[in-house]
């Protein structure tokens, strides 16, 4: 066991953590939502977040951006971002939309038991990754830089680059986001209800499947800039990226407490952090068996996650 | 006619829980529906509401065929049902769960209204407005569904058992306010298992046996009916 190196590079360490963990913590969110609101696992949404990181890289490719093209300035870089996040956010969102309407909405209809649900999730799930991966060939495919690394704060050993503090800054952000439009719209309140009562909530005037739709939507849409974030970080992807990824967010959300938004953030920057230290402690191969070991101790002395009570029964 | 349930049957999988129920209220009305535990109100007032759709029959409301419209096409309509047990979305707030009963409205003005109306009925409300509607006791609870299902505003409202569990002061309370809501100009339809209160409130009732109307007249009538004094009111 190495302490020295964990000790050594506890910042580094920690900012790498949190950079990743915000990734997963915006992928659980997806997770979560749908979980609080059908009680269904949806395993399709790793590939919602690998599409959309696809759907990136090649918006830029039409932008004319490739692996050869110098490093753009600053507001090619703002463009870039903002061409990307469209990208990503409509290929991300509009795949989970068509999830649901194809692959879940018939099932919901007959009332069939959650088994079903889950198998055809995990269908769905591989047969999104599989399609990709014969159209790319299963090639890992880079992804062109956009931003030059910089330290931009620096204060004794704590360093953390534009690049990380950009996606920690933008993923909270879009939480944030989240939080007030469950919180504080009339639309987040027809979410919370049909969470809490579906039936009441009909009974209420709400369109369950306009809430099911919206929940979807908005969990693509969060795994879309995610998958902006993990490009511009990772600078590469491939058909089977959303597997392990999909796995660890799905890991935050449990661990965090399913259902339960901040639960989210708070497990996937947990998981995000631990991951690095383990890996610092006991060598990089060893990284994903720590994150699930810790997943499995904090269950079983919580066993409804850190936060516990979901998205129907406390408040968001 | 406001509401009319012609030959509505109703069927849970194998077990057939209405068999032909055929009912109408008028505009105005307080119309109560009583019976004995398993005999079907609430099964028609998930008919009625259209949280479970019926196997035949047809449900006219305001002179228009609902019977196919899913449950929020008809609170568009001018329905809202206050369900058996409450429905209280625990982790709202009160001020938030009565929000929910306004959420097909548009017009800010009125629901403000509304809200300062159901703060009037229920100043217990008023009081409790920012605690979640799960830590309410269960006559706050019962109060709040009353008010929620007010803050639609509806033509016609559907009460499922609003004095259940409450002590016989409030009891007296939740009726006399149902009565004053009608004075108001709302219409509603009242399952109640208190049968004295409802049958004295309402101007006409329908006595509900196993999925079948086996009587109806106005309330005194009722209220007066040999038969129904036996099995309902506990007089012999
Ligand atoms: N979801 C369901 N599945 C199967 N049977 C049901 C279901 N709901 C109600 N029933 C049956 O339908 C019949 C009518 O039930 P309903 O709830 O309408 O009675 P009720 O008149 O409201 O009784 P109570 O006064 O006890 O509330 C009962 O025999 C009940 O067991
Ligand atoms: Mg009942």
């Amino acid at each position: 066991m190495n302490v020295e190196l964990l000790t050594s590079q506890f910042w580094d360490l920690t900012v790498t953590g949190l950079a990743l963990g915000a990734i997963y913590a915006l992928v659980a969110l997806g997770y979560t939502l749908v979980y609080g609101l059908l009680q269904l696992i949806n395993f399709a949404h790793s590939e919602v977040f690998m599409v959309g990181t696809y759907a990136a890289l090649i918006a830029w490719g039409w932008a004319g951006l490739t692996q050869e093209s110098p490093i753009p300035g600053l507001l090619g870089m703002i463009g870039y971002l903002v061409i990307g996040l469209i990208a990503a956010a409509v290929a991300s969102g509009g795949t989970a939309l068509i999830v649901e309407r194809v692959a879940y909405r018939p099932l919901r209809r007959r009332n069939v038991p959650r088994l079903v649900f889950l198998i055809t999730a995990i269908g769905v799930s591989v047969v999104i990754s599989e399609l990709v991966g014969v159209l790319t060939d299963r090639h890992r495919a880079g992804i062109p830089r956009l931003v030059e690394r910089s330290t931009v704060i620096s204060i004794g050993d704590f360093e953390i680059t534009n690049v990380q503090l950009g996606v920690i800054v933008a993923a909270i952000a879009m939480m944030v986001g989240l939080d007030l439009f469950i919180n504080r719209t009339r639309l987040g309140r027809g979410i919370r209800a049909v969470a809490q009562d579906p039936d009441t909530a009909a009974l209420m005037g709400v369109n369950q499947d306009r809430v099911v739709m919206l929940t979807f939507l908005l969990g693509g849409l969060l795994a879309g800039g995610a998958a902006l974030l993990y490009d511009i970080s990772l600078e590469n992807t491939r058909y089977n990226v959303g597997f392990l990824l999909g796995i660890k967010a799905f890991t935050a959300a449990v661990l965090g407490g399913i259902g339960n938004l901040r639960g989210a953030l708070l497990g996937g920057l947990l998981l995000g952090v631990v991951e690095q230290y383990g890996s610092a402690l006991w060598g990089n191969e060893w990284r994903d068996v720590v994150a699930f070991v810790v997943l499995v101790v904090i269950l079983m002395f919580r066993p409804t996650g850190l936060l516990g009570e979901s998205l129907g029964k406390a408040r968001v | 006619m406001l509401l009319e349930l012609s030959d509505v049957t109703l069927r849970y999988g194998r077990i057939q829980a209405l068999h032909g129920i055929s009912l109408t209220v008028n505009e105005g009305e307080i119309v109560a529906l009583i019976g004995a535990n398993g005999a079907g109100k609430t099964t028609t007032m998930r008919a009625i509401s259209g949280l479970r759709p019926i196997a035949s029959g047809r449900i006219i409301f305001n002179g228009e065929d609902i019977t196919r419209l899913r449950p929020d096409q008809r609170v568009l309509r001018g329905l809202c049902q206050a369900p058996e047990g409450r429905g209280i979305f625990p982790g709202m707030t009160v001020l938030e769960n009565l929000e929910m009963g306004a959420y097909t409205r548009r017009d800010k003005a009125g629901i403000a209204a509304d809200m300062k109306r159901v703060f009037e009925l229920f100043p217990r409300l008023a009081e409790r407005r920012n605690q979640p509607g799960g830590t309410l006791s269960g006559g706050e609870q019962q109060m709040l569904a009353v008010g929620r299902a007010l803050m639609a505003h509806p033509k016609l409202l559907l009460l499922d058992e609003p004095s259940m569990g409450l002590a016989p002061m409030l009891i007296q309370q939740i009726f006399s306010i149902i009565t004053e809501i009608n004075k108001q100009g709302t219409t509603v339809l009242l399952v109640e298992q208190n049968a004295q209160q409802a049958l004295s409130r309402a101007h006409r009732a329908y006595v509900l046996e196993t999925g079948r109307i086996v009587k109806a007249g106005t309330g005194q009538e009722l209220l007066h009916d040999e038969a129904v004094r036996e099995a309902y009111l506990g007089v012999a």
